[in-house]
């Protein structure tokens, strides 16, 4: 049986989640952003959208095309919890489902008699329980029903076939797929292909000369919405992690531990909060050149110990010594187990 | 050199020495084995640097001299030999060992003599005689726990401590801790405290035959000798301070159970076939009744039931079932005593025969 999948995201969520607190700002154009000078925007209400700010701009660039724009610090516990009250109004409707993030997820609605009329009860029950709108997309894969999604976006209920889907977007820029990146699209354009219905045309040695024999077949695939991966209910979480990125840089080692500290306990935090616990400790630096270095050890058992966390992650910082100013630094844990655990003697 | 030895004596002899022979090191003369030949006759030595080991060999010497061969080129050879005697001959002008059985004719290339290094050997001073059965027989004991993991190396190794009549060895991977008290029948003058590679200790099992009496033990700042017979066996000591293990074994129990060893121990090994892929094995403790049981995650699950002591508040602890089964198989006595506090805490077993084995194993934490 042919299956048939549902992509749920939600509508400027951070942004969204700040009006729901704060109504008088409705209507306003809306930036969640930090405020120091390297800070970059979270997310924009479609006000500010409409002024071309977008997610991931520079905060400062986002100022300069919308002065009028309203800062709003992101708190991100609030966004989390308004995320898990969506996510479990979804689970409540739909079994197989696969959060991607905090804002979306992937849902397979194979088998359900009436697949539309479900889903339009599922975004409104998620707009009665916590005021949050949501676009869904509709296909037979996870390409179709993602690009399906972003399609009308707010509020977007978008149903497509592969031939829908192909003829809607054959005049479309390559970028619109997720995982074709503007690097991709820049190099695509220089080889005169700069729609999709180009790209899923063009001969495939063709792309592998020039993107490889995996990436370039792949690529026109992609275009003619190609996809075949599945819902996988449950992600496995194999690493988490915390970083900052600094307003100076930082030259001061002390400075760099007592930051790794605080952002230990950041991590353990979380970790605690969902029973888990890890074996590799990594530490990951960006210099002020943008180099980026990460280090890692592994200790013989799972931990989600701070002190123990944070003194690895200080070995590994003096064994590095990093010889130019740091402009980020981070602390994660990888080889995430939950649960049962091989517990240790302390010696 | 040149040398004639008969084809049985040296296969023996070759058997036992390459197997110490180095299998990775970046010096390629680690990797062979040395024939020495002198005027006290002939001896075959090879070594890692970890583990050193020397025999002699029962030969006729026609030119003394010293080759290092590849070890296990060499045993290949001599194990497809044919005739009874083997002459072996360095020949310098061709850099190779010729060696003649029957019919038979190999030269082999030899490998830099100048960097096979000199094996130690005790001055006589610091040696202590010991029983060879009860010292393999503790080593046996405790072994199985020696961590593998070359990242902590001081848990590679097994601490061997002698006091007056008291032999006793600990070894230890962090998951579980193993404890023998072994009560000599006499008292040894010059007691010492080592920790030797649990490797060389294996070693020293293999070399010990069920013939040998005596073996003596010889303890330098960094290296241990033991002679097994005319075999000498020698092992770098491992640096730095064994962990104090007795400070692990908590004081007291709330629990304390006497088992026959074979009852649990087949049920343990019956349900271990369904704790695979490092699934825990769950021990269930209720009134009068241990229920073991196992789940394997797309592989199916089991349980048995036995019938225990058991008295209180029912709860469940989960163990890593190689780890348990170990520690049942090395009691070494009928009984078995099984000493818990709770499924966080680690349990100890011990044997009810007074015989001075401790096995403690931490437990798996259980998620539901």
């Amino acid at each position: 049986m042919a299956g048939l999948l549902a992509h749920l995201d939600l509508d400027a969520f951070f942004a969204n989640v700040e009006l729901l607190r704060r109504p008088e700002l409705r209507g306003l154009p809306v930036i969640v952003s930090g405020s120091g000078p390297r800070a970059v925007v979270t997310t924009a209400s479609y006000e500010a959208r409409a002024f071309g700010v977008r997610s991931a701009m520079p905060t400062v660039q986002a100022r300069r095309l919308c002065p009028q724009g309203i800062l709003v610090p992101p708190d991100l516990d609030a966004y989390r919890s308004a995320s898990r009250a969506v996510m479990a109004v979804v689970r409540d409707h739909i079994d197989i489902v696969e959060q991607m993030g905090i804002d979306e997820a992937y849902l397979d609605i194979t088998g359900l008699v009436t697949p539309n009329a479900a889903l339009r009860r599922l975004v409104a029950e998620i707009r009665t329980a916590t005021g949050l709108t949501a676009s869904v997309g509709i296909g037979p894969n996870k390409l179709v029903a993602k690009v399906a999604s972003d399609a009308e976006k707010p509020g977007g209920f978008v149903r497509l076939t592969i031939e829908q889907a192909r003829e809607r977007f054959a005049g479309a820029s390559p970028g619109l797929i997720p995982g074709i990146g503007p690097r991709t699209v820049e190099r695509l354009s220089a080889m005169g292909i700069t729609t999709l219905g180009a790209l899923g045309a063009v001969d495939e040695g063709t792309l592998a000369a020039v993107f490889g024999p995996r990436q370039g077949p792949q690529l026109a695939a992609r275009a003619r919405f190609e996809d075949d991966a599945r819902v996988e209910p449950e992600r496995a979480v194999v690493s988490e992690s915390r970083e900052r990125t600094f307003e100076h840089d930082v030259r001061d080692i002390g400075e760099l531990e007592e930051i790794l500290g605080v952002l230990t306990a950041q991590l353990c935090g979380s970790l605690r909060e969902r029973d888990r616990r890890g074996r590799t400790v990594r530490l990951k630096l960006r210099l002020d050149d943008f180099t980026t270095v990460t280090r890692a050890r592994t200790l013989g058992h799972a931990t989600d110990d701070e002190r123990e966390i944070h003194g690895t992650a200080v070995e590994l910082l003096r064994e590095y010594r990093p010889a130019r100013p740091v402009r980020l630094l981070g602390v994660g844990i990888a080889g995430l187990s939950a649960g049962d655990d091989q517990l240790t003697f302390a010696l | 050199m040149k040398i004639t030895t008969t084809h049985n004596d040296l296969l023996e002899r070759l058997q036992t020495v390459a197997r110490v022979a180095s299998t990775r090191s970046a010096i390629q003369a680690l990797s062979g084995v040395q024939i020495s030949a002198g005027p006290e006759g002939v001896e075959l030595r090879a070594t890692d640097m970890e583990i050193g080991l020397r025999t002699p060999l029962a030969a006729e010497v026609e030119r003394p001299g010293e080759v290092v061969l590849p070890a296990r080129l060499l045993l290949e050879i001599v194990r497809r030999l044919g005739g009874a005697a083997v002459e072996l001959e360095l020949r310098p002008e061709h850099q190779d060992v010729e060696i003649v059985s029957g019919t038979a004719r190999f030269q082999v290339r030899t490998l830099r003599a100048e960097d096979f290094p000199l094996l130690p050997s005790t001055d006589g001073e610091h040696t202590v005689a010991m029983p060879a059965q009860a010292f393999t027989e503790t080593i046996n004991r405790v072994s199985r726990s020696a961590s593998r993991d070359e990242t902590r190396p001081i848990l590679t190794g097994v601490l061997v401590s002698v006091d007056g009549p008291s032999l006793r060895m600990v070894a230890t991977d962090s998951y579980r801790l193993s404890v023998k008290q072994t009560q000599l029948e006499t008292a040894i003058a010059n007691g010492f405290e080592a920790n030797v590679p649990a490797r060389a200790l294996e070693e020293l099992g293999r070399l010990v035959t069920t013939g040998t009496e005596t073996i003596t033990i010889g303890v330098t700042a960094n290296q241990v000798i033991f002679h097994i017979g005319n075999v000498v066996l020698s092992s770098r000591l491992i640096d730095g301070q064994f962990p104090n293990h007795s400070q692990l074994i908590p004081e007291a129990f709330d629990h304390e159970l006497t088992v026959e060893t074979t009852e649990i121990l087949e049920v343990v090994e019956r349900i271990s076939l369904m704790a695979q892929k490092n699934a825990p094995l769950r021990l269930s403790f209720t009134p009068g009744e241990l229920r073991v049981s196992a789940q394997t995650p797309d592989v199916g699950e089991a349980s048995d039931v036995l019938p225990i002591p058991f008295t209180g508040e029912p709860f469940e602890i989960g163990f890593n079932a190689e780890f348990l089964t170990a520690g049942l198989q090395s009691a070494g006595s009928p009984q078995v005593i099984l000493k818990l506090i709770s499924p966080l805490r680690p349990g100890l077993i011990e044997s009810a025969d007074g015989s001075g084995f401790l096995y403690l194993i931490m437990p798996i934490r259980l998620n539901v």
